[in-house]
């Protein structure tokens, strides 16, 4: 056995790994300055598969880069102009402590700056690969643009930040691609279409921050630092797919409109611009004026194997979608000054409503509250005084409510001082077997276009316990094993017997036999399944009895929740009861 | 000498010398690394020791000098009066009268001719003074006129209309809140413009192109979502199902203890062990067939087995070569014979036990590729271990009761980026000190408080 002498760690994952102290001394550049580097290049950390090959040897915890990938970060021009920032600083600093004031403002005029724009056509070489990725650059953005004018990061990220987010509004506006609202104890979660692709993204409440200690701002500057430029170039590309100029301006006409209102004590001159389409009131101008023939029916062309079924499905579901854009066209809306008026503004307008606030409030309203033409007035207190004939008063949360039920809902449940009912998640979706709360049985219900009526207080108590044996026989429904449906079978008979037993005797025509087929038929198929389950494999058995014992396990979670559910309001409906004694006493 | 008229008793004559009873206060000196030095130095018959050391040393000195004790001398032994002396004076004024001769260098710098120097009209004069003031002249009569000279004009259409603010105007970067942009996705945006419709060798070679990125940036290291929607029970105004199950009963999460169901009980504890023993045992019994099945092979392979060859009688010498090679050949029949009589065994016999042994082997590979696949996509989920800390989970936010909503959006950012393992997580950075801080009290307020 000849030859030389394998050297360890030099061949290998060992030599696919860099560690983050050497790539920063190829590089040569400092740690934070690596660090911004790897963000906006979208270089990322790896975890290597044997760590003990990989460390040399050592098991300490570290951080490890793809060799290659550092190798490509060396050919960024950058690089460089982090390396002339540095020289900068010292220089600029030198002068300071020298007292030499001319040669400071000569340093500071010539401050090396750097663009992401190659940087972003990098890595998102096309259109739809940027909006892949736009959820991180719209969260970003809209959570700068609320944050304080204080040193936590520069006046001017904010700034820019805020006309970017104010930009991206204004097109969902005008694209009507809203879908799905949640208002979270986090955030508002928005989700909207954008070109075929969904976008989520959170924005902030307007509350003042408190700002965690725990979180890298520099991190997260390096980060909105990327994802402005990118969305700048999105918001761009956007407003040209819909011929609106950019940046962004406000119709003639609604210009005009606003004139009156316009005032210089909301703004000065160079910030009203943005301040007006914050506002979020007056819609954008066109590059060319939209003729009135706009809806064009399209040809529709069949899909290769679609079925004509499937293509009803889609038609219909192209239908519902034109619906729910126009859901709130032609109402007026008038928001109080109490609600926040950014987000219902924005949602409002993105479903065709027009809406107006209190003049002194924002800039950007159009009408005024003693306006009879409002329909919806949007109040936040318990009671209302010198409420108008003609409008409905309403809390914000039918507004939000409405748009994910795709539906205007009955206004009764949103009055002023009326208990809310619950406002649900649009983003869950129930998968079979799952438990339904009540609220969201009755929304699906309403939007299948049954209408469960509005019943008095009365009634009330009837028709849940007419829902919880909606529940427990869907719940019986759910039950797939043989067993339990053998129960159910038991079950029916004994309810018949009773309300047999219930009845005067009576004699009836003989319908028994029809119902024995039936069960017949049942009782076969139950056996046939247990046979086949008793000639399985035992490997099979093993899957199939898992796969049982999960859905059971399902079920009964939901069971549980519902009778958790059957106790809580049981309870308060008791309290309603004795607040109610208390209140005729 | 406060410390002299304190003690009458001891009266030192030079400047170090002390009374003992102040000798307190004296630095030691000596080399204090070794215990040794330490001792020597310390303790209070050290200290009496060096006093009277000290009070000998000027006894004798005072003995000396003046003739015994200063403290017992008589004053007149001790001072005079001093009257002073008249040639001491006259000494004095020679001196200052030496001092006020100039010295010789300044007596050569001197001039020495009597005659004063002419004066330098012309460092008073202003040349082409006449000529200046008939043109200053002239320029104020041409200011009334209204005509100014070309400097004066210069600069005031300087004033009027400035030069352009500049030529290039500085760049602004990428956080100018009132940037442009461009369509960056067009075939001719103006980032490729420079290229189009060059060589692209040409371009490659001269670096002019920029280095294409690798397919595999394009995958992002984890498959979630960029922003996750937090679960219904997070509504501001939840249904009460999606409350509890997000963690209504809050205290019991964060608190992390098992319920009262999860808790393992004793019967689960044995199942659990019994688990693995279970199918092992199943196993085993199919290895004790297999085992079976062998020995009877075995057996069968026995019977068939040749009798061995003649063992060679020991022999204290050495093997001769022919009967090495013998031995040789011999076992290299034997092997061959055993060899094909196995190969023949397996064609017969082992058929059926090689087919299942094969499909076992390779049920057994798909097995482990399974259970490595699931591993894999199990941990495609989680976030990677990318530094010294690991990645943990933020506390389930639970809205209670009515208070405002908590929960802040720039957390929940940065542990998405994360929990994506787009950066690592990290501790802030401790702030340490190399030494500890010592704290000395000024001396103006020590005596105040």
């Amino acid at each position: 056995m000849g030859g030389l002498e394998k050297k360890k760690y030099q061949r290998g994952s060992a030599t696919n790994y860099i560690t983050r102290n050497k790539a920063r001394k190829k590089l040569q550049l400092s740690l934070p300055d690596f660090r911004r580097l790897c963000i906006l290049k979208g270089i990322y950390p790896h975890e290597p598969k044997h760590k003990k090959k990989v460390n040399k040897g050592s098991t300490a915890a570290r951080t490890f880069y793809l060799l290659k990938d550092i190798k490509f970060l060396l050919h960024e021009p950058i690089v460089n102009k982090f390396r002339e920032y540095k020289i900068f600083v010292r220089k600029l600093r030198k002068a300071y402590g020298k007292s030499e004031w001319g040669t400071a403002e000569r340093l500071k005029d010539n401050k090396p700056t750097y663009k992401l724009d190659h940087i972003v056509k990098e890595r998102y070489p096309t259109f739809v690969d940027a909006l892949r990725d736009l959820d991180d650059a719209l969260s970003m953005c809209f959570l700068f643009s609320t944050f304080p004018r204080t040193g936590k990061c520069h006046v001017q990220t904010i700034q820019l930040c805020r006309r970017l987010a104010v930009e991206f509004l204004n097109y969902v506006i005008a694209s009507r691609s809203l879908r799905k609202v949640f208002l979270s104890i986090k955030g508002i979660y928005y989700q909207a279409e954008v070109l075929g692709q969904p976008i989520t993204w959170i924005t902030p409440y307007a509350f003042a921050h408190d700002h965690p200690t725990d979180v890298d701002y520099r991190v997260m500057a390096t980060f909105t630092e990327f994802y402005t430029t990118l969305l700048g170039f999105v918001n761009f590309r956007l407003y040209h797919s819909l011929n609106l100029h950019y940046p962004p301006k406000i119709d003639g006409q609604a210009e005009v409109e606003l004139k009156p209102a316009e005032g210089k004590e909301y703004a000065m001159d160079s910030e009203s611009y943005l301040e007006k389409l914050s506002a979020l009131s007056a819609s954008l101008a066109r590059v060319v004026a939209p003729t009135q023939e706009d809806d064009v029916e399209m040809d529709e062309f069949p899909v290769e194997g679609e079925t004509a079924e499937q293509m009803d499905a889609r038609r219909k579901e192209q239908e519902a979608l034109e619906k729910h854009k126009k859901l709130f066209e032609g109402l007026r809306f008038f928001l109080n000054r109490e609600v926040p008026r950014e987000p219902l503004a924005f949602i409002i307008r993105c479903f065709g409503g027009q809406v107006s606030w209190d003049k002194s409030l924002c800039i950007g309203a159009t009408y005024d509250v003693s306006d009879p033409s409002i329909t919806h007035q949007i109040v936040d207190r318990p009671q209302v005084e010198q409420q108008v004939v003609g409008r409905y008063y309403l809390q914000p949360q039918w507004v939000f409510d409405s748009v994910n039920a795709k539906l205007c809902l009955p206004v009764a449940d949103y009055f002023p001082g009326v208990l809310l009912p619950p406002h649900l998640s649009p983003f869950v979706t129930e998968q079979e077997g799952d438990y339904i709360p009540p609220e969201k049985l009755k929304l699906l219900a309403m939007q299948r276009g049954e209408d469960p009526g509005e019943e008095s207080e009365e009634e009330e108590e009837e028709e849940e316990e007419e829902d919880d044996n909606d529940k427990e026989e869907e719940e019986e429904e759910e039950d797939e094993s043989e067993k339990e449906e053998e129960m159910k079978l038991k079950k029916m008979e004994e309810q018949k017997t009773q309300s047999n037993k219930a009845l005067p005797v009576k004699v009836t025509a003989g319908k028994v036999r029809l119902e024995d087929k039936q069960r017949l038929e049942q009782e076969q198929q139950s056996e046939e399944k247990r046979l086949a389950i008793m000639m399985m494999k035992k490997r099979e058995k093993y899957l199939y009895k898992k796969i049982m014992f999960g859905k059971k396990r399902k079920i009964r979670e939901a069971n549980k929740l519902a009778a958790k559910r059957k106790a809580h309001d049981t309870a308060m409906k008791e309290e309603k009861k004795k607040t109610k004694k208390a209140r005729h006493a | 000498m406060a410390a002299g008229a304190e003690s009458l008793s001891f009266l030192g004559l030079t400047p170090s010398a002390r009374d003992p009873a102040t000798a307190v206060r004296r630095r030691n000196r000596g080399p204090r690394n070794r215990k040794k030095g330490w001792k020597r130095w310390a303790g209070p018959e050290a200290r009496l020791g060096r006093e009277i050391g000290d009070f000998l040393e000027d006894v004798t000195l005072q003995q000396r000098v003046a003739g015994g004790l200063i403290a017992e001398q008589p004053d007149a032994g001790l001072f005079f009066v001093d009257t002073g002396s008249a040639e001491k004076g006259e000494r004095r004024k020679r001196k200052n009268k030496i001092r006020e001769k100039p010295l010789h260098i300044d007596l050569v710098l001197r001039p020495d001719s009597k005659v004063p120097a002419p004066k330098d009209i012309l460092s008073h004069q202003i040349p082409n003074g006449r000529k200046e003031r008939r043109r200053q002249q002239f320029w104020e009569r041409m200011a009334q006129r209204g005509v100014l000279p070309r400097s004066e004009r210069r600069l005031q259409t300087r004033l009027q209309n400035p030069a352009p603010p500049r030529e290039k105007p500085p760049e602004k970067g990428r956080l100018d809140p009132g940037r442009s942009f461009y369509d960056i996705w067009a075939d001719d945006n103006p980032l490729e413009r420079a290229l189009v419709g060059q060589d692209a060798w040409f371009l490659q070679q001269t670096q002019k192109q920029r280095v294409k990125r690798p397919l595999r940036l394009q995958q992002k290291p984890s498959q979630l979502p960029a922003v996750e929607v937090i679960a219904p029970g997070g509504s501001y105004n939840p249904t009460f199902e999606d409350h509890q199950v997000c963690g209504g009963d809050k205290v019991e999460r964060q608190l992390r203890f098992p319920t009262a169901a999860e808790a393992p009980t004793a019967e689960t504890v044995f199942r659990e062990q019994c688990e693995g023993l279970l199918e092992e045992s199943g196993d085993e019994e199919e290895e004790e067939e297999e085992k079976e099945e062998e020995e009877k092979k075995e057996e069968a392979v026995g019977g068939a087995q040749p009798s061995d060859p003649p063992r060679l009688l020991h022999r204290p010498g050495k093997k001769t070569e022919q009967q090495r090679r013998k031995e040789k050949e011999a076992r290299e029949l034997q092997r061959r014979r055993l060899k094909a009589l196995r190969c023949r065994q397996q064609q017969l016999f082992r058929l059926r036990s090689l087919g299942r042994q094969l499909r076992r082997w390779e049920q057994e590979l798909l097995r482990r590729r399974r259970a490595r696949e699931a591993k894999r996509r199990e941990m495609e989920g989680r976030p990677r271990r990318l530094g010294r800390i690991k990645y943990e989970d933020p506390a389930l936010e639970v809205q209670l009761s009515d208070e405002l909503p908590e929960g802040s959006v720039l957390h929940d950012r940065f542990k998405s980026l994360q929990k994506r393992s787009l950066i690592e997580p990290r501790e802030r950075a401790k702030f340490k000190r190399k030494y500890r801080l010592k704290y000395v009290e000024k001396r103006a307020f020590r005596e105040v408080t």
